[in-house]
């Protein structure tokens, strides 16, 4: 079962990682004069991304849903989560390659295309709706039940292997 | 019962036991003293099964009756003569060290052990045996509550008339109200209780309430910011946009913090609304679209506020560079500046009108949140927690 505290010290880590990301995805075009802490603050980025996505993961084995054998009961309810992270990982690690490799050597060129234009919008809203669907999931996973065994994981069992 | 009136004077030649020869004394000899450091109702107790072991035992050399008779009289003695010194220590303990008084109640029960335990004896010179030591073990189970008594009544010391007490702190001792300590070590407990009783539901039900409030405080912040940006750009631009060049210009150094900011706030505002709705459960999204639900709405409309925001960002950078055309390796060309600009205050017009009708909608009804009554609350109706079935342990 897991613990109120361990279960807290885990929501602020992911809702760190998520503030981090959206801080930087808001205020990163403000250092466009100095590229490297520019390119340093995008590592950091995609890094948390990818922490945040093991974070979600590994809460997601310590619930008894998962113990329990249901890994489909689970990716299927928070399928959304997954399948955003992973596009918008993507979307994040090609705009960040793609825009510092225009102001690598010159910051203060004017480099947007109609291209660059369209990825920074897909980029910038999958960080919104990444950002809903990972804080839904971290508090949804709070939810004892999926920490127990319940008349709806017997439920959810039957239907399964119904 | 004539031995017994006799009194003292009779008893001392029969009490003292015959002194035993170095053959006759039993290995068992040592083990019946040890009870004497130990309380005086173990002592009673193991005397009352050792007799019976004893009388059971049919191989014994000695005659049965005597030798019996004699160690009894020799343990009698002393374990009346310490039940009775315990209880006068309980009754000086009530008075005098706790400054309680014996309750009646208290007294009558000690006396009715007092005459019990004289009873006895007179029993123990008649030869049925059986008897006597059965009502010695009803007395001893009888014995042990006044006993327990002052070892817990003790440490209460609620009567206590001193009113302060002295606690650590620091290796430090202080005086205390004791008073004001009761009260706050109740409080440590309801607290502790509180905490005792706090789930991850309810970590999760807090942090999402929390972001719900951080929410509602960024959608009205962000209302206002973009009515004063939108001021400021017409206030700025002049009347019907006469003053381009001054808009850029003036607005250059603040074009990418004030785009910054917008899409800062817009992301909290557009992840809070979709909270609001639970738009990760795509029926119930559709059906509050349909039914025109206010933050279904406020929903849609900060979502568009959001593209229309971030398709603005090349212009934003065009602005944030801007030098005049006739500059050399300027990005701007002569007469398109008026053409860039309106559109750019357009859509900034647009979004500022959005942004504060989706504050509108959501502040008319700002308990109204959906996700946290489909989230937490519609499988536990379903399935409420008396149906949790407790987990075994293989």
């Amino acid at each position: 079962m897991l613990q109120p505290s361990n279960y807290s010290l885990v929501l602020f880590l992911q809702f760190l990682l998520l503030s981090y990301d959206l801080f930087v995805n808001s205020f990163s075009e403000l250092l466009r004069t100095a590229p490297a802490v520019q390119l340093v603050l995008f590592i950091i980025q995609d890094i948390a991304i990818v922490f945040n996505v093991i974070i979600v993961f590994l809460m997601f084995f310590n619930t008894y849903v998962f113990q329990a054998g249901l890994v489909n009961l689970l990716f299927h309810k928070f399928k959304g989560t997954i399948l955003l992270s992973a596009a918008y990982l993507a979307l994040s690690i090609s705009f960040h390659i793609w825009i510092m490799n225009l102001r690598w050597r010159d910051s203060s060129r004017f480099i947007w295309t109609e291209g660059l234009q369209t990825l920074f919008v897909f980029q910038r809203l999958a960080a919104v709706l990444y950002c809903y669907f990972y804080k839904r999931t971290a508090v949804h996973l709070g939810d004892p039940l999926f920490y127990q065994d319940s008349l709806w994981l017997r439920k959810e069992f039957a239907h399964f292997r119904g | 019962m004539a031995a017994r009136r006799a009194g003292p004077g009779v008893c001392p030649p029969r009490a003292l036991p015959p002194v035993p020869s170095a053959d006759e004394i039993p290995l068992s000899r040592p083990k019946k003293r040890k009870p004497k450091g130990k309380t005086p109702l173990d002592g009673i107790v193991q005397a009352a099964v050792r007799r019976q072991s004893e009388s059971s035992e049919p191989l014994t050399p000695e005659p049965p009756d005597a030798p019996p008779q004699r160690k009894r009289k020799k343990k009698k003695v002393p374990a009346d003569s310490e039940t009775s010194f315990t209880q006068q220590n309980v009754a000086s303990l009530f008075q005098n060290g706790n400054g309680m008084d014996v309750p009646e109640a208290e007294e009558t029960v000690i006396r009715k052990q007092r005459r019990r335990a004289k009873k006895p004896r007179p029993a123990e010179v008649s030869s049925n045996e059986l008897e006597v030591e059965e009502e010695d073990i009803i007395e001893d189970e009888h014995r042990k509550s006044p006993d327990q008594q002052p070892v817990f009544a003790a440490p209460t010391g609620i009567s206590q008339p001193v009113s302060k007490v002295f606690v650590e702190k620091n290796r430090r001792f202080h005086a205390a109200d004791r008073a004001e300590l009761i009260k706050t070590t109740e409080n440590i407990n309801v607290l502790l209780d509180v905490k005792a009783s706090w789930t991850t539901r309810d970590v999760a039900l807090s942090v999402h309430r929390s972001f719900r409030v951080l929410g509602l405080f960024t959608h009205g912040f962000l209302a206002g910011y973009a009515v004063w940006n939108i001021v400021v750009i017409y206030i700025l631009a002049g009347n019907e946009l006469s003053m381009v060049s001054n808009l850029l210009e003036q607005y250059k150094t603040i074009a990418y913090p004030a785009q910054s900011l917008f899409y800062f706030l817009l992301s909290i505002s557009t992840v809070s609304a979709f909270d609001r709705i639970d738009l990760a459960k795509a029926s119930i999204a559709l059906r509050g679209f349909l039914t025109l639900d206010p933050a279904a709405l406020a929903s849609f409309l900060y979502f568009a506020a959001l593209i229309l925001s971030l398709s603005q960002q090349m212009t934003c950078d065009r602005i944030n560079l801007y030098t005049p055309p006739s500059e050399n390796g300027s990005i701007w060309t002569a007469g398109t500046e008026a053409e860039i600009v309106h559109s750019w205050v357009v859509v900034n017009l647009v979004v500022s009108v959005l942004v504060g009708t989706s504050w509108i909608f959501l502040s008319s009804r700002p308990e109204l949140d959906h996700s946290e009554e489909l989230m937490f609350h519609s499988e536990i109706e379903e399935f409420p927690h008396g149906d949790v079935i407790p987990r075994v342990q293989p």
